[in-house]
């Protein structure tokens, strides 16, 4: 696999990289720090070993009596002395120069001093200090290229020692980072698949030693395995639920239906037969809404989502409606794009429950001569899906409300509808990774579903 | 028909098996899987009737191992889920049909009618009839008693399916499943005002009603 940009990046922002960078950071400091504190330490003693040195050979000058006396000492003691590692230099008060070579003005205290010979012989730095003796000046430079070299000496153990180790650090750095980015990745995209209902995925097979990672894989692997048996303890539940509810309604149903068979019923027993039925089946209903949320988000896998064309479910169920909303007084009305431009990736079924409830959501509860309009388009890499109605909408603050589970409305108690209508809408929605927002139409209720586009999918639509 | 009903609820599988009965089916009534799978393989049926959960070998399981004996017996499942997914794994395990808990017999019946009869819907006709009234599927025209009837394209495939299957009974849930490719209950009786759309176009001018109710169940073209 060759890795991309965005990949590289991640991989820099990995611990392990990051642990290594700071880690050759820090030794690099302290070994910056230790080798400088050592240059210095051994400096300053060579420094004050040199000053000792010009100390004392001042002092060997101090016993003459004569500025002619100590002008031939000089010259006596100059002449053996290689100006490259001592100058001792005196200028009589007559202004006649003595020694092996001739030394700036530098009086009373130590300095440094650059010096450059007219024959290159004592080009470099030099510690010099000069006294008034016998009315001319004595001043005495020796060579600081001892401490140069040491400089030097330093520089080089510092690029042998610290480059090196920084090198190998980080390479090693490197390579412990990519294959903890490797393991990092396994959890990760376990914790996806799971995520995305995949209750099965497991990080097992991570390879390497037993470490904090393959312990956080152990634990994602526990939680894997708690969550998918208390899922499937759930939707075992929902079934002896849905079994042992459902049998009786079906008795019920069974002996409401064997009861209005009898022959010579009355009418009115008739009617309340009748309504036994439909109340019946107003259980039913909502015990099936119930059922289904509680299935949808009990980790339905996608893996049987397949390329669905809202636009075109849109339009079905539009016509569908389009009776019922126009015996009602409601005008329904269709902004839809063509075949195949609306195209999201999900479970046709669901999309259209989603579609039908919303029409019928709109319906119930908007005055009739209210306007009911379904839209679909395509903006960008998504698709947005908008059932907007003109009738009282919802407010502000109740928005959220609706969406829970039988939650209604104050103004809705007296209309029919189990509440569910809306949290059906919304668990499909997030089953698809929709963003769902309920807004205003200005006036009424504008409900917006906000889809990925999967117009690039390779395989044709079902619809 | 013979018709072999495999349902643990004793209420429900006396009801079933009742109703079949007086329609003229003969019935056989087994309460477990294991023993249904067995009358299933040693007798010729002409429909399974057979509810998902059961005891000892549950339906899915049963229908499985049929289609896997290379037996295609149209198979209706009865079933207390009604999820999209539990449908789906209904339909891929070789089941031709899935009705949810509870349901009206006039439902059952009216698709025990429906697989019976499918092998018929094979043919290729230009023209259907019915009474007075005749559907030119080539050039997209109803007429009745000599008088064209304008139909939205809607309305044509509602008409044209009850054209296909007269005589048998059409419930709310078929017509949804087969004209709309929906498969769930909406809330709004949708269905009944398309048909009463259809009826004000093709019955209400004549004298004749050729779209009948059916009480409790849905809706026929008499033949």
């Amino acid at each position: 696999m060759k890795p991309t940009l965005p990949d590289f990046r991640k991989f820099l922002r990995s611990t392990p990289l990051r642990l290594t960078a700071g880690l050759v950071a820090l030794f690099a400091l302290v070994s910056l720090i230790s080798l400088g504190a050592t240059y210095l330490i051994v400096r300053d003693s060579i420094d004050s070993a040199m000053q000792d040195d010009i100390e004392l050979e001042l002092s060997v000058f101090e016993e003459t009596e004569t500025a002619t006396e100590l002008g031939e000492l000089v010259k006596a003691r100059a002449n053996g002395i290689d100006p490259e590692q001592r100058i001792i230099s005196y200028i009589t008060p007559r202004g006649r120069h003595f020694g092996n070579g001739v030394i700036p003005e530098a009086r009373d205290k130590f300095r440094i001093v650059r010096l450059s010979g007219d024959d290159d012989r004592h080009e470099g730095n030099y510690l010099v200090r000069g006294e008034d003796m016998h009315g001319g000046l004595l001043a005495i430079a020796i060579s600081r290229e001892q401490i140069d070299d040491l400089g030097e000496l330093f520089v080089n153990i510092l690029l042998l020692s610290l480059l090196p180790t920084t090198l190998i650090a980080f390479t090693a750095g490197i390579l412990i980072a990519r294959r903890s980015a490797q393991r990092i990745d396994a959890v990760n995209s376990t914790l996806n698949r799971l995520a995305e209902g995949d209750l099965s995925a497991r990080v097992s097979t991570l390879s390497g030693r037993a470490d904090d990672v393959s312990a956080i894989a152990e634990q994602v692997d526990r939680m894997a395995t708690a969550q998918q048996s208390s899922v499937e303890a759930l939707k075992q539940v929902s079934a002896d639920i849905a079994h042992d509810l459902k049998t009786p309604i079906q008795r019920v149903s069974v002996l409401l239906s064997q009861a209005s068979e009898t022959p010579d019923l009355p009418a009115r027993l008739e009617d309340i037969l009748a309504q036994a039925g439909q109340e019946t089946q107003g259980i039913v209903a909502t015990f099936q809404s119930l059922l289904q949320i509680a299935q949808i988000e009990g980790g339905s896998p996608k893996g049987r989502f397949k390329p669905v064309d809202l636009g075109a479910l849109a339009a079905t169920f539009v016509e569908v409606y389009e009776p019922n909303a126009e015996e009602s007084g409601h005008i329904l009305i269709a902004d839809l794009p063509a075949i195949g431009t609306c195209i999201v990736s999900g479970e046709q079924v669901l999309l259209g429950q989603l579609i039908a409830n919303l029409i019928e959501n709109a319906m119930r509860h908007t005055p009739s001569g209210s306007q009911i309009e379904v839209r679909a388009r395509t903006l960008g890499q998504k698709i947005e899906l908008t059932i907007a109605d003109t009738g009282p909408g919802i407010p502000a603050d109740e928005r959220q409300n609706v969406l829970r589970r039988l939650y209604r409305l104050e103004q809705s108690r007296t209309t029919p509808g189990n509440g569910l209508g809306l949290s059906l809408v919304a668990v499909i929605a997030e089953l698809h990774d929709a963003d769902l927002e309920l807004g205003s139409n200005h006036p009424g209720l504008s409900v917006k579903i906000v889809f990925d586009s999967a117009s690039d999918h390779t395989s044709v639509p079902t619809l | 028909m013979k018709i072999l009903v495999i349902e643990d609820d004793v209420t429900t599988g006396d009801y079933i098996a009742h109703g079949l009965r007086e329609e003229g089916h003969t019935v056989d009534l087994i309460a477990n899987g294991r023993d249904g799978l067995i009358q299933a393989t040693t007798t010729a049926y002409d429909i399974l009737i057979v509810d998902r959960m059961l005891p000892d070998l549950d339906g899915i399981s049963i229908i499985k191992t049929l289609r896997g004996a290379k037996n295609l017996t149209p198979a209706i499942f009865l079933t207390s889920l009604g999820g999209v997914d539990d449908r789906i794994d209904g339909l891929n395990a070789g089941g031709d049909d899935y009705l949810v808990k509870p349901f009206a017999f006039g439902e059952l019946s009216a698709r025990v009618a429906a697989l019976a009869r499918r092998p018929q819907m094979q043919e290729q006709e230009s023209t259907l009839n019915a009474g007075d009234l005749t559907m030119d599927l080539l050039r997209r025209k109803v007429t009745r008693a000599g008088v064209e009837i304008d139909l939205l394209p809607r309305e044509f495939a509602l008409l044209e399916h009850f054209l296909r299957r007269k005589g048998r009974v059409q419930t709310r849930t078929m017509l949804l499943e087969s004209v709309w490719d929906i498969s769930f209950d909406p809330q709004t009786n949708v269905v009944e005002t398309h048909i009463s759309r259809l009826r004000a176009k093709v019955d209400k001018p004549f004298d004749k009603e050729l779209i009948k109710t059916v009480r409790g169940s849905g809706y026929r073209i008499e033949e």
